[in-house]
C-alpha cells in the first residue's frame, strides 16, 4: 500500500512535465530531409534595422556598382542575421537555390503547440498545421490594423472558384514585437472530423492562438486548406510544416501535445443525498440518507436543493491505457475526490468555489471512484463538474451540462480608448499581469496607439504596449477592485526605484521607494502633446521623466532630467535581465525580449547583482535619453 | 383714484388667491416637494456623473468629480435664464476621487492614493498640473476609499480613509497600511499629521463652527451611523486604526492591547474556521460606547446618532446651511446626505457641558441615486452629487447630479429641539394649535441605545417608552416644552408628534419625528408641574379609535396588520432601510416578495437566513436579521403576504 502511494507520488511529480513533448532541436532528426536552408544553431542575433529585401536589392544592385562599394555592401548585407554554433535553435536562411519548407516527421490531428519565433525585418514565413492550415509569420512590427497576411493571421487560399475561396482571417489585434526579438506563440488546433464514410463533419479549428500573451484567435473555423499546403485534401492527420522560402526565421522551445478523444469511462455511478447545514465534509458521517439512486453522469441537481446539501457519488472509473491523467473537479461549497480509496483532491469547505486539479498515474483497467460535495453558501449556485484528460487526449467531462454550466461573464466590458488626445488613467495594475499589485500607477494611451504604464510610487516606466488602451471593467463595474488591464501584449520592464544614490557600485537599487528620500510630485501636462511630464524629488533633487512615442509611433523615448549637476555616486538602472550588445549599439534585454538604446551618450555598464544583470548608467545630473524598443 | 382702487382690488385678489392656493396646498397634505424642489441637471450622454465630489465655484459654475476619475466644470448648472448648462472636462485619469476643495484658484481632490492639487496654469479651464501634495500607502483592497479634502481654517486639508477587510474574516475591518481608518491633516507643503482614528467608512465630512465633523455608517463596531465631532486625537470607535497608534506622530494614545482588554474582540474559531460575530439576543450586559469610554477616555461619543434604517443606512456629506436664509428657515443647521436611502437629513447641534449633541430630522427624500456630496451655490441652491454603483439605493440610477431649491414657502416643521433639564424644547417654524399641542396623546416617545460590539450593526437596545409628564406651549405657539421623568443620558430619544397640528389647520408637521441624542442632560431649573398641561384626549369619551386598534392587536393575534400598523415594526426592525412596499429600493419591494408565494413561516426563515441568490439583480446581499423577535417577524410576514391581494 505504502509503496503504491510512494509510486503515485513520484509519478505525480515527474509527469507534471511530461504532458508535453519537445521537438528536439539538437539535430534535424525530427524533420524530413530538406535542401539545407534549415540548420541547427546555438544562438542567433538579428540586426533589426536591416530589411532583408534591401539585402536582396543590394545584392542585385551591387553588380552595377564599383568593386569598392560592392565589398562594403556585401559586408553590411551579411549583417541582418548572425548565428553561432551549438544546438537548441532552428534557423532558416534561404536563397534562390535552397528554399525548402521544413516538414516534421510526426503527423498530428488535434494538437497544442507552443514555440518561440524570431524574424528579421521584412521576413515572411508560416506554420502549417497538418501541412494545410497556415498561421502566418511575418514582421508586422508597428502595423496598426493587421490583415490575414500579418503575423498570427490565418492565411487565405488562392482558389478563386466559387465556394472554394477562403479569404483568410486577420488576427484580432497586432500583438507582435520588433524584428530580432523572440515572440511566443501558443496554438491549440483541432483537426477536421470525419464520419465513418470519410465525410467531413466538422471543420479544422483554431481553438485558440495566443501571441505574446494576447489572444488573437478564438474558436475560428478554417473551412478549406489555406494557400501553399502540402495537399488540398483535408485529413485527420498531417505533419507540421514551416515555410522556408521567403526570408530568414528562427525557432526555439518547440513543444507540443498530441491530443485525441478520450476513451475514459465512468460506470456504475450511484449517489446518496444528505440534507442539512454541513460545514465540513466530515459532517456527512452518520447522517441519514435523504435520496439515493443511480445515474449515468454526475449531476449536482439530484439534491433537489439550492443549498444545505451533501452529495456522495461512487462509481467505477475505466482507464483505457496506462498513462498520466489530469483530473479536474469544479465545484461550489466543498468537495473531495478519492480514486482507489485514496484522497487525491480535497477542499474541506462549505462555502468556497473553484477548480481542484491534480495529475496522477493510473494503470489500465478499472478503478474505484468516490466524490463528495457539500454546500452551505446561499449566495453560490450549485456546481459540480468532473473532467479527465491525459497527456494525449482532450478533456472529457462526466457531468450533465447544468451540473457545471460554463461560467460565462455577461458583464459588458468597459473599455477606455484614447481619442483625439492622449488618455491618462490611474489605477491598480498587476505587474506582468499576475504578480505584485501596484497601487500608485498610471497608464497613458496615445492616439497613435503607443501605450505605457508609469509607476508614480517609484518613478519607473514599468510596461509598454501597442494597440488598444485598457479594459477598465475591473475598476468600474459594480464596486470594482480599483484595477485595470492593458489591452495588448505588454512588454514589462522591472520593479525597482531606478534612480538612486548608491554607496558603491554593488549596492542594490531600492526595491521600493520611500519617504523622506523619495517624494512623488505628480505630473504636468505638456500642452503640445497632451502627455504628462512626471516630477519627483529624490534627496532634494528635482527629477523629471518625460516619456513619448518615437517619431514613427512604434516605440518609446524616455528622457530623465535633473535639477542639479555634479551629482556623484548616483546611478540609473535602465534595464534588468540578461544583456546582449547589438551591432547598432543597442542592448537586447533578457534574451532578446526588448531593446534599449541609449541616445544621450552615456556608456552603460552591465553589472551582475546577485545573479540579476542590470544595465546601469552613472548619473552626474546631465540628461539621460534612451529608447525602449519592443 | 379709480386706478388705485383697481390696483387695490387686484392686490387683494392676488393675496386671496395665493392664500387660498397656499391653503389648498396646505389642506392637501403637504409634501416635501412643496417646499424643496429637486431639479435634474441634464448630463450629456456618455458622461457618468457618479458624484464623488461637488463644489460650487466663486463664479457660479459647479465643479464635479466622478468615481471614474474625471473632474467636470459645469457652467450655468442651474440653467438660469433659459440657457443650457455646458460641461467642460477639467481633469481626468484620477483614481476614484471622492471630494473637492477649492483654494486660490486651484482644485484639490483626494484620490485613492494621494491628495492632488489640480492647477490650470494658462486659464483655459483645463488642468495642466496634477501636483501630488501627499501620497499615502494602499494595500489595493477595493474598500480603501479615501475621502476629501476639507479645507481647514488654516488652509490645510483633512482627508479621511476607509479600512480594508480581512481575507478569511471578510466582515472585520482592518488597517493593512498606515493610515487606513484614520483622518489625516495635510498641509500644502506636503506634511501629514495623523489627526484621529476609529474610522471605518468615513464617507462624509465637513466643517461646522470651524470644527471638523464626520459621518460613519453602520458596520462592524458601529451600531448605527452617526455624526461625530472630530477634535485632534479622537478615537471614534472602530479599532482597526489603533494598529498605528504607537506611531510617534499619533495623537491617539489608545493601543490595541488596551482596547481589547476592555472589550471582547469576538474572534472565535470553531472547527478551525472563524465564526462571524453576530448580535447576542437577550444579551445580559451589552457594552455601550459611554461605558467603555470610562476606561478609554479618548473614545469619542457620536454627537448625533442617525438611527440606522430610519435616518439613513450609509451616511455621507456633512454640509452646513450657510445661505443666510436663501435655502429656507434652517440656516445654520447641518444637512447630512445618505447613499442607501437617497435622501438628506437635517441636524441641529448644541453644546451642553462643552460637548456637541443635538437633534436629527428627515429633510428631503426622492433623489435619483445615492446622495454622496452636496454644496450650496451663491444663490442658495443645493447641488447634490449622487452614486450608488456597487451598493444599490432607493433611487435607482447609478449616477446623478441634481439640485434642491427652496420654493419660498414655509413648511410647518420642527425647526429645532433643545435639551432641557426636564425634557426637550421644540421650536416650530409656524405656530402650533394650542389644544393639540397641549394634548399629551399627541406625542409618542421612546428612547433606545445602540450596542458597541464587534458584530455588524446593532438593533435598537433597551427600548423604553417615554411617559410624558406634561407639556407647556409658549404664548406665541412657536415653542413647546415637553417634560418627562424618563430621560436617559446617552440614549437616542425618539419622539413623534402624531397629533400636534398647525394652528388653523389639520396638518401635522411635514416630518413628524425628532431623534435627539442626549449625551448630556443640561443642568438648570425644571418647570413646575403647575405650569404644565397634563391633558390627554384619550381619557375623554369618544376618542377611542386608537385604543381600539391597540386592543384588536392583542386579542386577535392572527389578524393581519394594516399598512399603518405595520410601519412601526418595519421601522424598528430597520426593514425600511432597504425595502419599500411598492417600489424597488436597495432591496425588492414587499409586493414583489409577496408575489413569490412564500408561506409566512418561509418568510420568517428568510428574514433570519436570507438567500441573496433569489434576487440576483440586487447589488447588496441582505444580511441575516437575527435580532427581529419571532412574534414580530410573523406579523411582518403575514402583512407582506396580504399585499398579494392589493393591486
Amino acid at each position: 500500500m505504502k509503496i503504491k502511494l510512494l509510486l503515485i507520488v513520484i509519478f505525480s511529480s515527474l509527469t507534471m512535465s511530461s504532458q508535453e513533448k519537445q521537438l528536439t532541436l539538437e539535430n534535424l532528426n525530427d524533420f524530413r530531409p530538406q535542401a539545407g536552408n534549415w540548420q541547427i544553431v546555438g544562438d542567433v542575433a538579428m540586426n533589426r534595422n536591416i530589411d532583408i529585401h534591401d539585402l536582396e536589392k543590394s545584392h542585385s544592385k551591387s553588380k552595377k556598382k564599383k568593386k569598392k562599394k560592392k565589398r562594403k555592401n556585401r559586408k553590411s548585407a551579411l549583417a541582418p542575421v548572425s548565428f553561432f554554433p551549438g544546438t537548441g535553435i532552428l534557423l532558416n536562411i534561404n536563397d534562390n537555390s535552397k528554399k525548402d519548407a521544413l516538414i516534421s516527421s510526426i503527423e498530428h490531428g488535434d494538437i497544442k503547440l507552443e514555440l518561440d519565433v524570431m524574424l528579421p525585418k521584412g521576413s515572411n514565413s508560416g506554420i502549417y498545421l497538418q501541412g494545410r492550415y497556415e498561421l502566418q509569420l511575418f514582421d508586422s512590427w508597428g502595423v496598426k490594423n493587421p490583415s490575414f497576411s500579418d503575423i498570427g493571421g490565418i492565411y487565405r487560399n488562392w482558389d478563386n472558384r466559387p465556394g472554394k475561396i477562403f479569404r483568410g482571417i486577420s488576427p484580432s489585434s497586432n500583438a507582435s514585437k520588433a524584428p530580432g526579438l523572440w515572440q511566443h506563440l501558443k496554438i491549440h488546433f483541432q483537426a477536421p472530423r470525419f464520419d465513418k464514410h470519410g465525410t467531413k463533419i466538422s471543420n479544422a479549428k483554431f481553438i485558440s492562438v495566443i501571441l505574446n500573451g494576447v489572444s488573437i484567435h478564438s474558436n475560428i473555423e478554417v473551412p478549406l486548406p489555406t494557400g501553399g499546403p502540402i495537399s488540398k485534401k483535408e485529413t485527420s492527420k498531417g505533419p507540421l510544416m514551416i515555410q522556408g522560402d521567403h526570408g530568414p526565421v528562427a525557432f526555439k522551445n518547440i513543444t507540443y501535445q498530441l491530443l485525441k478523444e478520450s476513451e475514459v469511462e465512468i460506470s456504475s455511478l450511484a449517489y446518496k443525498v444528505y440534507k442539512g447545514d454541513f460545514k465540513g465534509l466530515e459532517d456527512l458521517n452518520g447522517q441519514p440518507i435523504a435520496i439515493k439512486g443511480i445515474s449515468k453522469l454526475i449531476d449536482v441537481n439530484v439534491s433537489n436543493e439550492e443549498d444545505k446539501y451533501g452529495i456522495e457519488y461512487s462509481g467505477t472509473l475505466f482507464i483505457p491505457s496506462e498513462d498520466t491523467y489530469t483530473i479536474s473537479l469544479e465545484y461550489s461549497g466543498g468537495a473531495k475526490l478519492l480514486v482507489d480509496a485514496k484522497e487525491i483532491l480535497k477542499n474541506n469547505s462549505s462555502s468556497a468555489q473553484g477548480v481542484l486539479k491534480t495529475t496522477i498515474h493510473l494503470s489500465a483497467g478499472q478503478h474505484s471512484l468516490s466524490l463528495t460535495n457539500i454546500k452551505s453558501a446561499p449566495w453560490r449556485g450549485p456546481k459540480l463538474g468532473l473532467s479527465i484528460q491525459s497527456s494525449i487526449t482532450n478533456p472529457k467531462s462526466f457531468n450533465t451540462f447544468d451540473s457545471n454550466p460554463p461560467s460565462t461573464n455577461s458583464t459588458s466590458p468597459i473599455l477606455v480608448n484614447a481619442d483625439a488626445n492622449p488618455k491618462l488613467l490611474r489605477g491598480f495594475v498587476s505587474f506582468k499581469g499576475n504578480q505584485k499589485r501596484l497601487s500608485h500607477t498610471i497608464a497613458i494611451g496615445t492616439p497613435q496607439g503607443v501605450n505605457f504604464i508609469y509607476d508614480l510610487g517609484s518613478a519607473n516606466l514599468i510596461g509598454a504596449w501597442r494597440g488598444n488602451f485598457v479594459d477598465a471593467t475591473p475598476m468600474w463595474h459594480n464596486r470594482g477592485d480599483g484595477s485595470f488591464k492593458p489591452r495588448g501584449a505588454v512588454q514589462w520592464t522591472f520593479l525597482n526605484q531606478p534612480i538612486a544614490e548608491l554607496a558603491n557600485s554593488n549596492e542594490k537599487f531600492p526595491k521600493v521607494a520611500t519617504a523622506p528620500d523619495f517624494i512623488s510630485k505628480g505630473y504636468t501636462i505638456d500642452k503640445s502633446s497632451g502627455l504628462p511630464i512626471f516630477n519627483h524629488m529624490y534627496k532634494g533633487v528635482s527629477i523629471q521623466n518625460k516619456i513619448t512615442p518615437d517619431a514613427s509611433n512604434t516605440y518609446l523615448k524616455h528622457t530623465v532630467s535633473f535639477s542639479e549637476t555634479k551629482l556623484t555616486n548616483w546611478y540609473y538602472k535602465v534595464a534588468s535581465g540578461k544583456m546582449k550588445r547589438m551591432a547598432d549599439g543597442s542592448y537586447a534585454i533578457n534574451h532578446q525580449q526588448y531593446y534599449i538604446k541609449i541616445l544621450s551618450g552615456q556608456t552603460p555598464v552591465i553589472r551582475n547583482n546577485n545573479g540579476e544583470e542590470e544595465l546601469v548608467l552613472a548619473v552626474d545630473g546631465s540628461t539621460i535619453t534612451y529608447e525602449l524598443i519592443w | 383714484m379709480k386706478k388705485n382702487t383697481h390696483n387695490i382690488f387686484r392686490t387683494i385678489l392676488f393675496i386671496t388667491i395665493t392664500a387660498f392656493v397656499q391653503g389648498i396646498i396646505a389642506q392637501n397634505t403637504p409634501k416635501e416637494e412643496d417646499y424643496y424642489k429637486i431639479t435634474k441637471v441634464p448630463v450629456p450622454e456618455g458622461i457618468h456623473v457618479e458624484g464623488g465630489g461637488v463644489l460650487s465655484l466663486p463664479d457660479g459654475s459647479l465643479a464635479v468629480c466622478t468615481r471614474r476619475g474625471d473632474v467636470w466644470i459645469i457652467e450655468n448648472p442651474t440653467m438660469a435664464n433659459g440657457s443650457k448648462s455646458t460641461f467642460k472636462k477639467y481633469a481626468s485619469g484620477l483614481h476614484e476621487p471622492l471630494g473637492l476643495a477649492y483654494h486660490d484658484g486651484a482644485l484639490y481632490t483626494a484620490q485613492r492614493g494621494e491628495l492632488t492639487k489640480l492647477i490650470d496654469s494658462d486659464g483655459d479651464r483645463i488642468a495642466d498640473i496634477y501636483q501630488t501634495i501627499y501620497a499615502w500607502p494602499l494595500s489595493t483592497h477595493y474598500h480603501e476609499y479615501s475621502f476629501g479634502p476639507v479645507l481647514a481654517p488654516d488652509n490645510s486639508f483633512f482627508v479621511t480613509a476607509n479600512v480594508a477587510f480581512g481575507k478569511e474574516q471578510w466582515y472585520r475591518g482592518e488597517s493593512r497600511v498606515p493610515w487606513r481608518g484614520w483622518t489625516m491633516k495635510i498641509s500644502e507643503d506636503g506634511k501629514m499629521e495623523p489627526w484621529a482614528t476609529g474610522m471605518r467608512s468615513p464617507a462624509g465630512y465637513g466643517l461646522i463652527d470651524d470644527e471638523l465633523f464626520y459621518t460613519d455608517n453602520q458596520g462592524d463596531w458601529f451600531g448605527s451611523g452617526a455624526l461625530w465631532h472630530l477634535p485632534k486625537g479622537a478615537f471614534t470607535g472602530h479599532p482597526a486604526g489603533l494598529k498605528w497608534a504607537k506611531h510617534k506622530n499619533s495623537p491617539v494614545k489608545v493601543t490595541e492591547e488596551q482596547f481589547y482588554s476592555q472589550i471582547d474582540k469576538r474572534e472565535v474559531k470553531k472547527n478551525g474556521r472563524f465564526i462571524k460575530p453576530s448580535n447576542i439576543i437577550n444579551e445580559k450586559n451589552p457594552d455601550f460606547v459611554y461605558k467603555i469610554k470610562e476606561a478609554i477616555p479618548q473614545l469619542q461619543l457620536p454627537a448625533v446618532v442617525l438611527p440606522h434604517g430610519i435616518l439613513g443606512v450609509s451616511n455621507s456629506e456633512v454640509k452646513v446651511d450657510d445661505t443666510a436664509g436663501k435655502f429656507g428657515p434652517f440656516s445654520g443647521q447641518v444637512l447630512i446626505g445618505d447613499m442607501g436611502q437617497s435622501k438628506i437629513m437635517r441636524i441641529a447641534l448644541e453644546k451642553i457641558k462643552g460637548q456637541y449633541q443635538g437633534v436629527a430630522f428627515d429633510f428631503r427624500s426622492g433623489f435619483q441615486s445615492g446622495v454622496m456630496r452636496m454644496d450650496f451655490n451663491n444663490d442658495g441652491k443645493l447641488f447634490v452629487g449622487e452614486t450608488n454603483r456597487g451598493w444599490g439605493s432607493a433611487g435607482n440610477t447609478n449616477s446623478g447630479l441634481e439640485f434642491l431649491t427652496w420654493t419660498g414657502r414655509m413648511p410647518f416643521e420642527m425647526k429645532t429641539v433643545k435639551a432641557m433639564p426636564d425634557g426637550f424644547e421644540i421650536e416650530f417654524t409656524q405656530p402650533v394649535d394650542k389644544a393639540s399641542a397641549e394634548d399629551l396623546d399627541s406625542y409618542k416617545a421612546k428612547s433606545y441605545i445602540y450596542k458597541y460590539h464587534a458584530a455588524y450593526g446593532s438593533p435598537q437596545t433597551n427600548i423604553e417608552n417615554i411617559k410624558l409628564k406634561g407639556v407647556k406651549v409658549s404664548d406665541d405657539g412657536l415653542k413647546v416644552r415637553i417634560v418627562t421623568d424618563n430621560l436617559r443620558q446617552y440614549y437616542v430619544h425618539e419622539i413623534t408628534l402624531e397629533g400636534v397640528l398647525l394652528k388653523g389647520s389639520k396638518n401635522t408637521t411635514l416630518h413628524p419625528t425628532f431623534y435627539y441624542t442626549l449625551n448630556n442632560i443640561p443642568d438648570g431649573a425644571k418647570l413646575n408641574i403647575s405650569e404644565l398641561s397634563t391633558t390627554r384626549s384619550s381619557s375623554k369619551k369618544g376618542k377611542t379609535t386608537k385604543r381600539k386598534a391597540i386592543k384588536r392587536k392583542t386579542t386577535k393575534a392572527a389578524s393581519v396588520l394594516t399598512d399603518t400598523q405595520i410601519q412601526p415594526l418595519l421601522a424598528k426592525n430597520t426593514c425600511i432601510a432597504c425595502h419599500n412596499k411598492d417600489k424597488r429600493v436597495v432591496g425588492p419591494a414587499f409586493k414583489a416578495i409577496a408575489k413569490r408565494n412564500y408561506s409566512n413561516q418561509k418568510i420568517v426563515d428568510l428574514i433570519y437566513n436570507p438567500q441573496p441568490k433569489n434576487w440576483p439583480e440586487y447589488a447588496t446581499p441582505m444580511a441575516p436579521m437575527s435580532h427581529v423577535p419571532k412574534v414580530e417577524a410573523l406579523k411582518i410576514a403575514a402583512w407582506i403576504n396580504s399585499l398579494k391581494k392589493q393591486e
